[in-house]
């Protein structure tokens, strides 16, 4: 079941289209003036640079859009608030929305002209809908003020990450969270002692993982060994998205209508592409040798981890978080000796490879009035200083040190005795999120891998550790598209993304043959792939005709 | 009228209280008949007695499948954890107060329009209708709806809540036929005896107005107590929000931050135990309502539908 996704999506295109056309006649004035805001120095630092601790020379407020979760509601005396008030002299004013329809508000008040100053947990991409209305900051052209945004993005090497924001205009409109290196938290968690009793290693390879399952389907007959979860938006969504690095190409939850293509110099129809095929054929032959569970690509979370935990599969999609709060203690109830490991990531005809993209967080947008009001350059130092700077990093993953955590002299930080996070510490009366605020999700990203790997646990430490040499694909090259070119590709986007939806799920599950491959690909074509990939590879030459 | 009872033996009492033995094909068709619907009865009851016995359940029992009907590893802490949570009673507090206000509001304005409506000689009554059918079919959208509530200073107040919704078009037009088919003989007596218009409606036409009065506080009661886009649209601050609002939180946050792949820290956990517990407490009020409007209630809509 899917309690929210039908209705709060088409909320929030509706809303989404309704703020474009709306403020579209109000906003804008700031746009072709990048340099307006740079006079409005009240309470900003003269001399702030990489390292500075940002403190505002009069006292400030600034309001925030604050995604609020049901499981650490936000309350008014956390020491997240109190603190960042003593530290920098800005009180943060949250406007608080239910997290479960966080989006479809963050667009109803940016459409209304009523949103707050900082609008937080913004994933890169979801800013688009707002560019051409003029009522989001393009940021870019104001990032010489945070030094420290711009150290870490040089350090890290993200400048081509961060090219794959930017807009028709040249310009970004989001300021994402930045991580040291990839993350990959989705992968395949296996029952490993079942693995351990038949003999089995664990598979490297998707070739590996197929054998695997056929070995423990051969000690365990009439049962499906792999049987999925994570169908929600997308059929089977994270494994296809999983398994489609390996095939070199991209599917499920990271599908995209458009891949480059290095050898040709463009962009391609992904569905159309040979990869594609050999991704779908890979998944065909798990369901139709009895492998992977047909029902993987409709039925609910619950359904598929019942089926795990009670010992009919042995093989699910899962983040470090399912592992630990889905699969352990319910495998605990059933089977005391049963264990569960997410797998290393396994490699395919690509190789070994994660998705670069990983490396950009969600992040924050920030209302194009702000750069009108006199405090605005003290505003983005602040932004800078919390988001971006080492300190301010820290500060709101761990909270304070000597009362939520303390830090060795080798920089191992350990939480308050009487604290608990993540099962840390358990059994301790207070709770750094529920208590405190901290680790909160609205400002708590990125950073380096150290602070990162901080509250991992030594199971995903070992898995991130699997996959640390692993190589990145290739980014695509920017291809920003402009207002009109927006406005075709949404009309064919859906379109197409339904029907390759469609056709993927029944070529796996046999409903359709293999053979009708060609009339699969020249049915995309007449629903608009090639018009598609047109678009976006005119707006590539032009990008690279106007930017080099 | 009385009913002989029937001997064990004897045949049974039909339909019209008389001792003649039903058709053959009547008593199947009322064995057919119980037996489908004790099947509709199943299948509505079956999801609330699965909540009540997973909010009794621990949590680890509900994720390895374990508990259908029955709880299994039965606990009260689960209650007790939700019930010791301050903003879940403030929510909550805030639901009551957000029906009962509406609620009242609503019956006021309801009835006050559909009395005026369905005086046939009133002129410019079709105008009336029409402003009120004119809502059914088209509305201002959601940022103008949103912008007007700013502008007019009622975000984050009652009234955000209330007055948008305070008359629903569906519940006029079925108290407008309500009033029509009063006998308006009653009223022209009245209205010899000397009483005005207001008193008309107040003395004589609302104490005969028992039955879809009563229906009319069933609809708007339930809906306002099952709101909560208007509360989620309106309301900035957690302690203004009504308990569906919480509630959608609870079991809504948990399922849409891993669709889109997000992070860690964003996907809910909230144990399924919980999400039960809260239900069964949000829903238990409401429920307990229906059984003292319900004789009101069908006759209440039946008497409205149908005009003489």
């Amino acid at each position: 079941m899917s309690p929210r996704t039908t209705p709060a999506r088409a909320g929030l295109a509706a809303v989404a289209a309704l703020a474009l056309t709306l403020t579209a006649c109000s906003g804008g004035s700031d746009d072709g003036d990048g340099s307006s805001g740079l006079d409005n120095r009240t309470g900003a630092m003269e001399d702030y640079g990489v390292g500075d601790q940002f403190t505002a020379t009069e006292p400030l407020t600034f309001s925030m859009l604050f995604s609020d979760h049901p499981n650490y509601p936000s309350k008014s005396d956390w020491l997240l608030w109190s603190e960042i008030t003593e530290r920098t002299g800005v009180t943060v004013e949250p406007t608080l929305v239910p997290m479960s329809d966080y989006e479809q508000k963050r667009s109803l008040l940016i459409g209304a002209g009523d949103a707050p100053t900082l609008i937080a947990k913004t994933y890169p991409g979801q800013e688009e809908a707002f560019v051409s209305s003029g009522a989001i900051l393009p940021v870019s052209d104001y990032v010489e003020l945070m030094p420290h945004y711009q150290a870490k993005v040089a350090e890290w090497g993200l400048e081509d990450n961060i090219d794959q924001l930017r807009q028709a205009d040249g310009k970004y409109y989001v300021l994402p969270g930045l991580h040291e290196a990839p993350w990959q938290d989705y992968s395949i968690a296996m029952r490993t002692d079942v693995l351990a009793d038949l003999g089995l290693d664990v598979p490297t390879s998707w070739d590996e993982f197929r054998d695997t399952l056929e070995a423990v389907q051969e000690a365990n007959p009439g049962e499906y060994p792999f049987s999925d979860r994570f169908s929600d938006g997308y059929p089977a969504g994270s494994f296809l998205n999983v398994a489609a690095l390996g095939f070199g190409t991209s599917a499920g939850w990271g599908y995209d209508n458009a891949t480059w293509d290095d050898d040709a110099g463009e962009f391609v129809a992904t569905a159309t592409t040979p990869e594609y095929r050999a991704l779908v054929e890979y998944v065909h032959d798990l369901v139709a040798d009895g492998l992977m569970d047909p029902e993987s690509f409709t039925q609910d979370d619950d359904t598929a981890i019942q089926k795990f935990v009670t010992g009919r599969s042995a093989a699910i999609s899962a983040n470090a978080q399912s592992v630990v709060n889905d699969y352990e203690p319910g495998l605990a109830a059933n089977d005391p000796e049963a264990t569960v490991a997410k797998i290393p990531f396994p490699c395919g005809d690509a190789g070994c490879v994660l998705n670069p993209v990983s490396q950009l967080e969600n992040g924050l947008m920030i209302n194009a009035d702000a750069a009108d009001s006199p405090d605005f350059v003290a505003m983005m130092q602040f932004v800078d200083w919390l988001f971006y700077s080492d300190e301010g990093q820290e500060f709101v993953k761990w909270g304070v040190e000597g009362t939520t955590f303390d830090k060795a002299d080798d920089g191992t930080r350990t939480l308050a005795a009487d604290v608990d996070f993540v099962g840390l510490n358990p059994g301790a009366p207070k709770h750094l999120q529920k208590d405190f605020g901290f680790s909160g999700g609205n400002v708590a990203y990125g950073g380096t891998t150290d602070l990162l790997w901080s509250t991992f646990s030594d199971a995903e430490i070992a898995f991130q550790e699997s996959i640390a040499d692993y190589d990145m694909i290739d980014l695509a090259p920017p291809a920003p598209l402009d207002e009109l070119e927006v406005e075709q590709i949404t009309l064919i986007d859906t379109t197409l993304r339904d029907a390759v939806s469609q056709g993927t799920v029944q070529f796996i599950l046999g409903q359709r043959d293999l053979s009708e491959w060609d009339a699969f690909v020249a049915d995309l074509e007449s629903k608009g792939a090639t018009q598609y990939v047109d678009i976006v590879n005119g707006a590539r030459e032009r990008y690279v005709a106007e930017n080099g | 009228m009385t009913v002989e009872k029937p001997r064990p033996a004897a045949p049974v009492t039909s339909r019209t209280g008389t001792l003649l033995q039903d058709s053959r094909g009547y008593q199947v068709f009322r064995v057919a008949n119980v037996v489908v619907l004790l099947g509709v009865v199943a299948v509505t009851l079956y999801p609330f007695l699965m909540i009540i016995a997973r909010s009794f359940s621990s949590d680890t029992a509900i994720r390895s499948g374990q508990v259908n009907l029955l709880p299994v590893g039965f606990n009260l802490t689960t209650y007790e954890l939700v019930m010791s949570d301050a903003m879940f009673w403030t929510n909550y507090k805030n639901t009551v107060i957000y029906t009962v206000v509406a609620t009242a509001i609503a019956i006021v304005l309801t009835t006050c329009y559909a009395y005026v409506i369905s005086k046939h000689h009133l002129r410019g009554r079709t105008v009336l209708i029409g402003i009120a059918v004119f809502t059914m079919f088209f509305n201002g959208g959601l940022i103008p709806n949103y912008v007007l509530i700013t502008s007019l200073g009622l975000k984050n107040t009652l009234w955000a809540i209330v007055l948008p919704n305070a008359i629903s078009v569906f519940n006029l037009l079925v108290m407008k036929s309500f009033f029509e088919n009063l006998p308006r003989d009653l009223e022209e007596a009245a209205q010899i005896d000397g009483l005005g218009t207001y008193r008309i409606l107040w003395k004589i036409v609302i104490p005969l107005s028992k039955a879809v009065l009563a229906t009319m506080v069933l609809f708007y009661a339930v809906s306002f107590w099952n709101s909560w886009f208007a509360a989620f649209l309106y309301m900035d601050r957690s302690e203004l929000f009504p308990v569906t609002v919480y509630l959608r939180n609870l079991i809504a946050g948990s399922s849409s931050a891993q669709s889109t792949g997000a992070a860690v820290a964003d996907v809910a956990q909230v144990s399924a135990n919980i999400q039960s517990v809260t239900m069964v407490l949000t829903v238990l009020p409401i429920l307990c309502v229906y059984p003292f409007v319900q004789r009101y209630f069908v006759s209440g809509v039946m008497l409205g539908s149908v005009k003489g």
